[in-house]
């Protein structure tokens, strides 16, 4: 689509989420095929129908994109994915499809064939065939954990995924990557915890805090350096 | 279903409140009138909840109508209704069949045996109309009997059973919503799954169960490793929620989702807290 998602839909970019879904609802229901079957311009009513249609679903993944885009401050290439988590037929997450693993720098190169066949295995969302050649490998490395949590997260097991994100970040700290997909899977959970509708899962003291004042420290830390500050240099 | 999805009404304005309530009778009396007095025993609020995101995604005709109910029979009770109070009522009935099927094969609860008998004619007409989510619900359900019986540790593999058979139920048609419900309705029905195991866990050792928490328990921090897993499972479920255009009821829907859902939760630790102050009184 050429047009400008925004002005399809005539909101200001800078409208809150619930702007947009009111403006998507106003404009479809007028262009909803049902609403206009006994218009001489039906056809016309439907291909603007699907226009709202596309261009919501654009505005919705571009934020959802650049709320995870905290990698890199602009170098762009670590940008996560509008469609990271995207549910295809079966899959249950989607890491970084546009992202390639090879020639990236060295740094991660795949160490033997094996590896290189999970690479690719992940990067055609065969996430089952990834685990399987994890599986039978007896190496446990940083890069072994790095990849079964991508391949547990396509497959929507989270808390695996999770559990081997950190075990590789354990493994060698210094690695920017691996904190990323940890800070990745840990994302949506953060922004759960601090949602503005209520909630009361702080176990009856309702602060938003997790209840340990140094889990809180590194989450807004964590949280500061999404957005490119930094609260304490130290963790 | 266990009941875990359902609004926290002390903070719902009346109106809401009203109408949340009178979705939930909707569905009350259409499993009745479909099912009978034993269609009517599966009622759920998880099932009310689907019918809310359905009408306010797919904004249908709602009739609103009112009728004497046997529970309250002075007064007229409201009721709305839609195309997704039937879809509702069929899908809980097909879920609770295969569940008390399930348990009458697996434990020999004897309750299992007379409601699965009951429900049993019933359900093969909604089985017939809803043949892929029948499916999935059967193929789900087996495989999480197989994981029970080999005893997985894995919270993963269980609780995945349990969001399939989940996700499935949430996909009303197969449209462009399908792959954001999809992902709503797994990590939902994974967040369900686990939530009952942590309620069940004390009676489960009791008796020598089953229960996937059973080794996680034995560490430390099994409080906070629970409630991080939880809080995972519902931040997924919400992100892909707020990917929806929802905006008719979306007051009560972020309600359950954000606050409601949290209820039992909240008083299952009520209430361990006061177990812990009376040992320490008899002490």
């Amino acid at each position: 689509m050429t047009k400008n998602p925004y002005d399809v839909l005539k909101v200001s970019p800078n409208a809150s989420d619930d702007e947009i879904k009111r403006a998507y609802r106003e404009m479809s229901r007028k262009y909803h095929p049902d609403a206009n079957v006994n218009n001489p311009l039906a056809d016309l009513a439907e291909e603007k129908f699907k226009e709202i249609q596309e261009a919501y679903n654009i505005i919705m993944r571009e934020r959802e994109q650049s709320s995870y885009s905290y990698g890199g401050n602009g170098s762009g290439n670590n940008n996560y994915h509008s469609d990271s988590y995207n549910y295809g037929s079966g899959n249950y997450g989607d890491y970084q499809r546009n992202r390639s693993y090879q020639g990236n720098g060295g740094y991660d190169e795949p160490q033997n064939a094996q590896m290189q066949a999970v690479y690719n295995f992940i990067n055609n969302r065969r996430f089952q065939d990834a685990l399987n050649v994890l599986n039978r490998m007896s190496m446990r490395s940083a890069q072994w954990y790095y990849l079964s949590a991508m391949a547990n997260m396509g497959l929507g097991n989270n808390i695996l995924a999770k559990d081997h994100a950190g075990q590789a970040v354990n493994m060698e700290p210094n690695n920017m990557q691996y904190r990323q997909l940890l800070n990745q899977l840990s994302w949506n959970s953060q922004r759960y915890q601090s949602n503005p509708y209520g909630g009361n899962y702080a176990n009856g003291n309702n602060t938003c805090g997790t209840g340990n004042m140094c889990c809180d420290l590194w989450i807004l830390d964590t949280l500061c350096e999404c957005t490119g500050g930094d609260l304490c240099s130290c963790i | 279903m266990f009941g875990y999805v359902t609004a926290n009404e002390l903070e719902l304005k009346v109106k809401e409140f009203k109408k949340y309530k009178a979705y939930y009778c909707g569905l009350c009396q259409c499993l009745k009138n479909k099912y009978g007095v034993s269609g009517q025993m599966t009622l759920t609020y998880d099932m009310t909840f689907l019918i809310l995101l359905l009408t306010s995604l797919y904004e249908s005709e709602t009739k609103a109508n009112s009728f004497r109910c046997m529970i309250h029979p002075v007064k007229r009770t409201a009721v709305l209704q839609n195309e997704f109070t039937e879809y509702a009522a069929d899908m809980n009935l097909i879920l609770s069949y295969y569940h008390l099927k399930d348990d009458w094969e697996d434990e020999r609860k004897f309750f299992a045996l007379t409601g699965s008998t009951l429900l049993k004619r019933k359900v093969k007409m909604a089985v017939g109309q809803y043949p892929r989510q029948a499916a999935v619900i059967q193929r789900e359900l087996n495989q999480l009997s197989e994981f029970e019986k080999t005893k997985s540790d894995n919270l993963d593999e269980p609780a995945g059973c349990f969001g399939r058979l989940m996700e499935e139920l949430f996909v009303y048609k197969e449209d462009c919503w399908e792959e954001v419900l999809r992902r709503m309705g797994f990590y939902l029905g994974k967040f369900i799954y686990l939530m009952d195991a942590y309620e069940d866990l004390p009676e489960d050792m009791k008796k020598g169960n089953y229960n996937p928490l059973r080794k996680m328990s034995e560490n430390e921090c099994y409080e906070e490793s629970c409630k991080e897993i939880f809080c995972m499972m519902m931040g997924e479920c919400a992100a892909a929620f707020e990917k929806l255009p929802c905006v008719l009821d979306v007051d009560i829907l972020r309600n359950i989702l954000y606050d409601g859902i949290w209820k039992q939760y909240q008083k299952f630790q009520e209430k361990k807290s006061e177990e812990l102050t009376d040992d320490k009184k008899s002490i």
